[in-house]
């Protein structure tokens, strides 16, 4: 049925690892698992072709259950929010992009990937991706690779390394693109959520 | 004379016997069960035709199988079972996999094209957004840690209009890769796609039955895997096993049905079995002949033939049971070659009307009812023939015996009145004619396709299913697109879609798939690339520049990689990449008299079939295509036309019968004319509209109708009694085989059958009203 065949458009970000080997229960104990959880991010972009890396910051939240918001503070200030069904993309209070599964049908999975990823839920990335992952007394380093070559080539190799969280992300993209996001300052519990990004639920 | 016949004879059914052994022993043949088959081959448009092949040759050979459960994993496992079961009898059906080759493979020629396509939003932006718009989205994406859509590095598309395309394009199947498994899904379930591939025809009844066989299995093993499965089906082939199954079970049923009658009534008729015997010989000889010269002529025979042909059943006995019940009433004294000198004429008319009647039927476009008509036509001659040549040694003046039943029936025709020239038969005969004037003024008319086939619901809820789950588009509706040159194609589709929008916009369509989807015409292409030259490679490349601290080297540099893909992308490169494989059935490409493709229809629902098939009215080019109502309208015409050909057989017949009987021919006629007003005149009150297969049912109501006027006409010598007894089991056994058609699950046979039914019965009650009436002189 290569009728319907179609690459899958996977978005940048992604993921997490499978329930393989010793490594992965090892990690999942040292994970704290909040129903909230909140912080600042800073991203590096290192760009095939562009000589000084990109830099930007801003805060996040993952809130179980119900998704993801990610707002992107300097230099350029836009809204992602990721629910079950849909991803929207805000500039100020425009929609720029809007997907939805009807739309979209990978938009479920690429949602629960990178919901399972912030939240270092790596038991549900395992159809996904292989992982090989390294463990310290209080630090644990992952690395995952995509089971499919296609989706190999679309997002290359990513690591993960953490403690109690995830701490950094990292990507190396077959087309030479590099980021790296790192998150600190972070905070749990229903407080944690601003009421800007509670009203993004 | 007489004995050499009889051996010619038995020289020629020595030969029918050996050439049928040969056929389903040495050859193993068996019967078509194709519909499509039954209609007719038509001498025209060879491009419209080569675009249906086109479009049906993508779906024949196809079964799909949605394996879907609450969540993933477990639609998955149960996938597996399926796909185990399947792959046990290679030679079957094979499941093609999606390979990651393929899936890899898929981009690389669009990215080396990647300037020349732009999604139809996008380009409109392009118009309208000015360049800082496109260079402060480019910079929210660069800045957001999830850039959106991402196909390579981010300076091979940095105003992300290339990923836009693919998502356009990804939209036109809700499919998608999924761990290596097709996945679809609704709100409910998750769906694993399996496509399976049948080797061999779908319409071979051996490949049916392997094919639902295997499926049946593999059914059983998803449910074990996981028992909350939801498993939906469809494929040509299920529906033409259906259809298959159906006449087969028909065939059984109607044709031993009416065999199972023949014998009780000869039996209580004669009360003997040799007459059984001799008239089960001619019914044989006719039926072995049939098959043989329709094999000769055709190389194939139709199930639906055989289904008909059992009904011959019905009319091949006619002569047997004339020349029995004559031998039963005359005299022991009178030799049996005696009797068939006296016989023979009228067996020789009944059998030309019969043949003409048959005949009528062959002159039909339809190769399947030429079929039938040979079928039928060469069966009653060598049912005859055997009659002819056989009966008279074989039957001896003390073969039979009469019984109560024939004392009891023959005298029914005493008290049977006939018609005279006076008032109250004038009376009753207006009014029956006003019954008939009301009955037909009430007549509607009927041709739609599926009279021919009709599935079983759960294959149709399946189909349903599917269709919503997948949004195919179907193969039978779309537009046939024309040109002097590929790019005339290509623009011509773009006006088609450009009218087709605003029909998707008002939700009458889902969407369309075309091949200028993927390739635009050069005019497109090269408009499109004029548009980011002037637009994004200036001013908003020199924003982007300047925001990222990037300098004027990267400027250059990002254009002129940009430009690399600025090569328009050829229809001819295209369809030799792997990633149009799936479309390559929309491009007909070089025909007898220019270009052609096709624009098929996603989410095209009947009710808005009338506005969507006049979008492209007035379009040099643009033919709409309509498989559907184009049988039906073929169905409808030859309706009307074998009408007439039953009219002028009725002519025919007159002309034929008028050498013989002069005068009185009419008396011969008008009961098969009465009848057929009648049962007429009973569908339009029964609100039943007039479809081809009742017209057919007449056609073949005239031939036995005459049948029985002869038979009533001929034999005088005894009153009449003995044509009575002949008239009242052909009469009798027509409407046990007929009757038993009228039971058919299949609408069409229903019909002829229903027809049938009503017709005989009215022919046998009508007949002995026009008999010569010995009694007061003829009128």
């Amino acid at each position: 049925m290569k009728r319907y065949l179609f690459v899958i458009i996977l978005w940048m970000t992604v993921t997490g690892s499978q329930a393989e080997g010793t490594v992965i229960p090892q990690i999942q104990t040292m994970l704290a698992k909040p129903a909230t959880l909140c912080g600042r991010f800073d991203q590096t972009k290192l760009l095939a072709g562009m000589k000084k890396p990109l830099l930007s910051n801003g805060r996040f939240c993952v809130v179980s259950g119900k998704g993801v918001v990610w707002r992107t503070l300097a230099p350029f200030p836009g809204v992602l929010r990721l629910t079950r069904d849909e991803i929207v993309n805000y500039s100020g209070d425009r929609v720029a992009m809007r997907l939805d599964a009807k739309q979209e049908p990978t938009v479920r999975i690429i949602n629960s990937v990178l919901f399972s990823l912030l939240a270092g839920d790596f038991g549900q990335l395992d159809s996904l991706f292989s992982i090989d992952g390294s463990v310290t007394a209080n630090s644990w380093h992952v690395a995952l690779n995509a089971k499919q070559p296609g989706l190999a080539k679309a997002i290359g190799a990513i690591s993960l390394d953490g403690g109690t969280y995830v701490q950094t992300i990292h990507m190396d993209e077959a087309s030479g693109d590099h980021t790296t996001i790192v998150f600190s300052a972070i905070q749990t519990g229903d407080a944690a959520l601003q009421p800007a990004d509670a009203a993004l639920f | 004379m007489r004995n050499r016949l009889a051996l010619l004879w038995l020289l020629v059914v020595s030969l029918l016997l050996a050439h049928n052994a040969w056929l389903w022993v040495g050859q193993r043949i068996t019967p078509d069960t194709d519909i499509m088959a039954l209609l007719p081959v038509q001498q025209r448009d060879p491009v419209l035709q080569q675009s249906f092949i086109h479009m049906v040759d993508a779906a024949q050979q196809r079964v799909i199988v949605l394996i879907g459960a609450a969540d993933w994993p477990e639609a998955t496992r149960a996938a597996d079972a399926y796909l185990n079961v399947i792959k046990t009898q290679p030679g079957v059906m094979s499941a093609a996999a999606p390979t990651e080759q393929l899936q890899q493979a898929w981009l690389t020629i669009f990215q080396q094209h990647r300037l020349a396509l732009l999604s139809g939003e996008q380009e409109q932006q392009l118009r309208s957004e000015p360049a800082s718009w496109w260079s402060d989205a480019a910079l929210r994406q660069l800045y957001s840690p999830f850039s959106g859509p991402k196909l390579g590095a981010w300076r091979d598309d940095p105003f992300g209009l290339f990923a836009g395309w693919v998502q356009e394009r990804a939209q036109e199947t809700p499919v998608r890769p999924r761990d290596g498994y097709l996945y679809v899904a609704d709100a409910k379930r998750q769906y694993v796609l399996l496509s399976l591939t049948v080797h061999d025809s779908v319409f071979a009844m051996g490949t049916q039955k392997a094919v639902t066989g295997l499926l049946t299995q593999a059914h059983g093993a998803a449910f074990q895997a996981t028992p909350a499965a939801d498993i939906i089906t469809a494929g040509v082939i299920l529906h033409a096993a259906a259809a298959g199954q159906q006449a087969s079970g028909e065939v059984w049923t109607i044709g031993l049905g009416s065999l199972l009658g023949i014998i009780l009534l000869m039996w209580l008729t004669f009360h003997t079995l040799k007459p059984i015997l001799l008239i089960l010989l001619s019914i044989i000889i006719g039926c072995l002949g049939s098959l043989s010269v329709c094999w000769m002529l055709f190389g194939h025979i139709h199930l639906l033939t055989l289904v008909f042909g059992a009904s011959l059943i019905g009319v091949a006995q006619d002569y047997g049971i004339f020349f029995l019940a004559h031998r039963l009433s005359a005299g022991p004294q009178r030799s049996s070659i005696d009797l068939m000198r006296q016989l023979r004429p009228s067996l020789t008319l009944t059998l030309l009307s019969a043949v003409i009647g048959y005949l009528g039927l062959a002159l039909t476009p339809f190769p399947g009812l030429r079929n039938m008509a040979v079928f039928s036509a060469v069966g009653l001659i060598f049912a005859w023939l055997t009659v002819l040549c056989w009966y008279p040694g074989l039957v001896s003046a003390n073969s039979l015996r009469s019984g109560a039943l024939v004392r009891w029936y023959g005298n029914t025709l005493r008290l049977w009145p006939v018609w005279r020239n006076q008032l109250r038969y004038w009376l009753l005969a207006c009014a029956v004619l006003a019954l008939a004037v009301i009955g037909i003024s009430r007549l509607g008319s009927n041709d739609d396709i599926r009279l021919l086939q009709n599935s079983p619901p759960q294959l149709i809820e399946d189909q349903i299913k599917l269709s919503r789950l997948l949004d195919a588009p179907t193969p039978v509706q779309f537009y046939l697109v024309r040109g002097a040159s590929e790019q005339q194609v290509l623009e011509r589709e773009e006006t088609l879609k450009h009218a087709l929008d605003p029909l998707i916009a008002q939700k009458k369509l889902t969407g369309y798939q075309a091949v200028s989807n993927w390739v635009p015409s050069a005019a497109t292409q090269q408009h499109r690339i004029a548009l980011q030259t002037d637009k994004l490679f200036g001013e908003a490349l020199t924003t982007l520049a300047r925001q990222t601290g990037a300098d004027a080297d990267w400027i250059s540099q990002t254009r002129a990689h940009l430009l690399q893909a600025a090569a328009p992308l050829t229809v001819e490169q295209f369809m030799q990449a792997p990633a149009s494989e799936p479309w390559r059935h929309l491009w007909l490409g070089a025909t007898v008299d220019g270009y052609a493709s096709i624009v098929a229809l996603r989410g095209l629902s009947q009710r808005d079939l009338a506005v969507v098939r006049h979008a492209g009215d007035g379009q040099a080019g643009v033919q709409w295509v309509d498989k559907v109502a184009e049988i039906s309208g073929v169905l409808g015409q030859y309706r009307q036309y074998m009408g007439w050909v039953v009219c002028g057989s009725y002519l025919l017949i007159y002309g034929l019968l008028f050498l013989r009987y002069r005068k009185q021919a009419w008396r011969v006629l008008l009961p098969a004319a009465l009848a057929s007003g009648l049962t007429l005149a009973v569908l339009g009150l029964s609100h039943q509209p007039l479809q081809l297969f009742h017209v057919l049912a007449f056609m073949l109501l005239l031939g036995i109708g005459v049948d029985y006027g002869i038979f009533m006409q001929e034999s005088d010598h005894d009153h009449g009694s003995a044509a009575w007894l002949a008239t009242g089991l052909s009469a009798a056994n027509t409407l046990l085989s007929f009757g038993l058609l009228a039971l058919s699950q299949t609408p069409a046979l229903r019909a002829f059958g229903w027809t049938l039914l009503s017709g005989i019965t009215l022919v046998w009650l009508i007949v002995p009203l026009f008999r010569k009436d010995l009694l007061h002189g003829i009128d």
